[in-house]
């Protein structure tokens, strides 16, 4: 199978994409340095990822990530500016949700969407305060785990049996390779 | 123990289940071994509990390339494996379910017949032999619900998981067998449900052999454990015995040469093949012991996916044990289902930063989000089945180059008529359990870089059809073996490192034997 570079993007993008941060070369010429450029990035940060829980304040902190990486080198710089430029043409933080997921899906094949698309999924739901917002509590070894009470503490169902079915060891055991040889029944694939 | 590089020494290459229980049961019996590892040695206190750091901390990172029709070749195609460069290996990382090939597993081409496309062959083994060894590696291990060991306690996702394959009318659900202490075992304690068992485990309740089999060989005096010590050829002698072994400090790239009188290999289904194919000669064209031309076909990976459910109320199912949840009503051969083997289904909890990435690799929008958003109220498991065979599922030495100007290997894998089959099914399964117990989204998840590396150095009765024989030695090269997970024939439905160990430990005791007999 033949790879195309948005799919190369795309991989690389999103779970490579961690062991690149902070490995940026020094740039000259930077891209989405003007006043209002990491927010247009914000926007499109949060049309990918659509949640209304998540302060603006996130989305800003993904957008910074992600044009870092636009200025990582210099093949990064100029999709990077073609894209963010094309945002701005056509007003990409003013149009509704619908008409931003209509360009986002028209320009799903750029490398600059690759690019924001690879960090965002990967920056966003490894923010902390996202973490928070979903409740969900990470690191207990300090504390000594979860505690009874805390990782058990579902009630709305009942409590499960936890050992083996008395009859696992048998339904296990009759295995005998010829008796399953004789399950000869045409297969649908 | 400090071993001169010139002395004729038994090498094993690779730290992890395999080559790790090899070195111990040599080491245990006075042998004295050389253990080479790419990586280095991370003590539990520096272990991170946070998911992503805690990957780029010890995972094999070194360029790999693929191909083939299987989606994860689009999805991750830098990095077809989940595999851990560090003493241990993969066990580091490993989640801990540990079940037995069923007997008929041992038997697939007797027992399915023949599958268009698929390169299904009976191992030279059979499940009465490989009895007594795996209760050894269970009690290596410490596998719960076995050896009078207690089962872990019910975490709020098995609860979701349990009750909905209940009211599916399942009965064979559990919270193991798993390589996890419940009680205090083999010095080591009982979990914390700390959660985190993917990343090393900070508590060390889990089995790896990183804290049982490695520091049991240090404590014999024979071993000596060099790290950061990755093995690039392996050469041979005039009359095509292996001599040697040249490995590079992957630090300073320095290349250093051990001599050897017996090599065992156990860099796990990528790394193995690699190292044999690096090691062609005039002698060995093709690769060392490659005269059949099977060196680093038949690459498998199970059948693997997930399914993730929301629901109105809380789950948390993040917290404790990353896996403890087991389903076997599926794992029987029964192909009125469709497809030949059989599957488990197992408990899973992923932080939202790995969900994140590998929910919907590519995916965004709206509907992705609110899956997400539902993290909270989330239940997940993961399906993992036997995968067919193939001869062109295979590892070869790439154009690429790594960053020491080594080949990089490449990874082909197409999925099989079958696995897609089986996989619908179980995902179908899956659903039914989640919407047994109110889900209101589920979502089916495509396979995960793979973390079941196996085939790609077969086991055979005969040289022609595999690389080595019962006892994992090569048929061409007889002081050279293969002790990982890449000599199964066929891979069965369940994890595989149980197995991995059960024949480590058999052929550890085996080649002990032949060295005291001067066999070798
Ligand atoms: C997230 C995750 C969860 C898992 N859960 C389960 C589970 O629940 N149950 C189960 O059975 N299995 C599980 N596994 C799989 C399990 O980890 C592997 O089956 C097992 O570790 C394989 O053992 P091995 O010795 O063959 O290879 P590895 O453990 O991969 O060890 C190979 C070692 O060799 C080293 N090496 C490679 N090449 C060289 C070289 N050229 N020179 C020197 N050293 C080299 C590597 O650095 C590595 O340390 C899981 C894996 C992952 C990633």
């Amino acid at each position: 199978m033949k790879i195309t570079r948005r799919e190369l993007l795309i991989s690389a993008g999103s779970l490579l994409a961690y062991s690149q941060l902070g490995s940026l070369a020094n740039a000259e010429v930077n891209i989405a340095a003007q006043p209002g450029d990491q927010e247009m990035i914000a926007s499109m940060c949060k049309a990918l990822y659509p949640h209304d829980r998540f302060p603006m304040s996130i989305y800003m902190d993904v957008a910074a990530g992600a044009i870092k990486k636009g200025n990582a080198d210099t093949g990064a710089k100029i999709s990077f500016r073609a894209g963010l430029d094309g945002l701005k043409i056509n007003k990409f933080d003013k149009m509704n949700f619908k008409k931003q997921t209509k360009y986002l899906k028209s320009i799903e094949n750029t490398p600059f969407f690759g690019l924001v698309r690879g960090h965002t999924v990967v920056a966003l739901y490894d923010h902390k305060e996202v973490h928070k917002i979903f409740g969900y509590q990470g690191a207990s070894f300090d504390k000594g785990g979860y505690k009874d009470g805390e990782y058990n503490d579902l009630s709305w169902l009942p409590e499960p049996r936890i050992e083996e079915h008395p009859d696992l060891t048998a339904f296990l055991d009759d295995s005998s390779p010829k008796k399953y040889a004789s399950l000869k029944i045409k297969k649908t694939f | 123990m400090k071993i001169d590089k010139k002395e004729k020494a038994v090498v094993v290459i690779g730290s992890g289940p395999g080559g790790a229980q090899v070195a111990y049961q040599l080491t245990k019996q006075g042998i004295p071994v050389v253990l080479l590892e790419a990586g280095r040695r991370i003590m539990k206190e520096e272990y991170v509990n946070e998911e992503w750091p805690a990957f780029s901390q010890m995972a094999w990172l070194d360029k790999r390339t693929m191909s083939g029709n299987a989606r994860i070749v689009k999805d991750f195609n830098g990095l077809p494996t989940w595999l851990v460069k560090a003493v241990g290996g993969t066990a580091t990382h490993w989640a801990g379910a540990t079940p037995r090939f069923l007997d008929y597993e041992w038997k697939t081409k007797s027992t399915y017949g023949s599958v268009d496309g698929a390169t299904l062959m009976d191992w030279p083994i059979d499940g009465k032999e490989m009895k007594p060894y795996y209760v050894k590696a269970e009690d290596a291990i410490g596998s719960t619900h076995r050896g009078g060991r207690p089962p872990l306690p019910a975490n709020n996702n098995y609860k979701v998981f349990a009750e909905g394959a209940k009211r599916n009318g399942y009965k064979f659900y559990a919270t193991g067998p798993y390589g996890t202490n419940a009680a205090p075992y083999d010095g080591r304690p009982a979990s914390i449900q700390d959660g985190f068992n993917f990343q090393g485990d900070k508590n060390g309740s889990k089995w790896n052999p990183n804290v049982s089999e490695i520091p049991k060989a240090l404590a014999t005096g024979k071993l000596e454990l060099r790290t950061n010590s990755q093995a690039v050829q392996i050469t041979t002698d005039s009359s095509g015995k292996a001599d040697g072994v040249l490995y590079m400090d992957t630090k300073t790239k320095a290349l250093h040469r051990q001599e050897a009188k017996v090599i065992c290999v156990a860099g796990n289904s990528i790394e193995t093949p690699r190292l044999f194919l690096m090691s062609a000669s005039s002698r060995f064209p093709n690769g060392l012991a490659n005269s059949s031309d099977q060196v680093g076909r038949n690459y498998m990976r199970h059948l693997t996916g997930s399914v993730y459910a929301t629901f109105d109320k809380p789950v948390n199912f993040f917290r404790g044990e990353t896996m403890a949840g087991f389903l076997a009503d599926e794992v029987k051969h029964n192909p009125k289902r469709g497809f030949v083997g059989g599957y488990y289904l197992e408990t899973l909890a992923l932080g939202p930063s790995f969900l994140g990435a590998f929910l919907d690799p590519g995916k965004w929008g709206k509907k992705f989000a609110d899956m997400m958003d539902g993290y909270q109220n989330m239940a997940g498991m993961w399906i993992v089945g036997e995968d067919m065979p193939q001869a062109n599922n295979r590892i070869t030495l790439g154009s690429a180059k790594d960053a020491f100007g080594l080949p990089a290997p490449n990874v082909h894998f197409d999925d099989h008529p079958n696995d897609t089959a089986m996989r619908n099914h179980a995902y179908e399964k899956g659903e039914a359990i989640y919407k047994a117990v109110g889900a209101t989204q589920t979502y089916r998840v495509t396979p995960y870089p793979h973390t079941h590396n196996l085939g790609s150095m077969r086991m055979s009765a005969k040289a022609k059809d595999g690389v080595v024989d019962k006892w994992g030695r090569c048929h061409d090269v007889k002081n050279l073996f293969v002790s990982d997970g890449s000599v199964m024939t066929t891979g069965a439905a369940c994890n595989p490192t149980l197995t991995i160990t059960a024949l480590a430990i058999r052929q550890g005791e085996y080649l002990a034997d032949q060295l005291k007999k001067g066999n070798v």
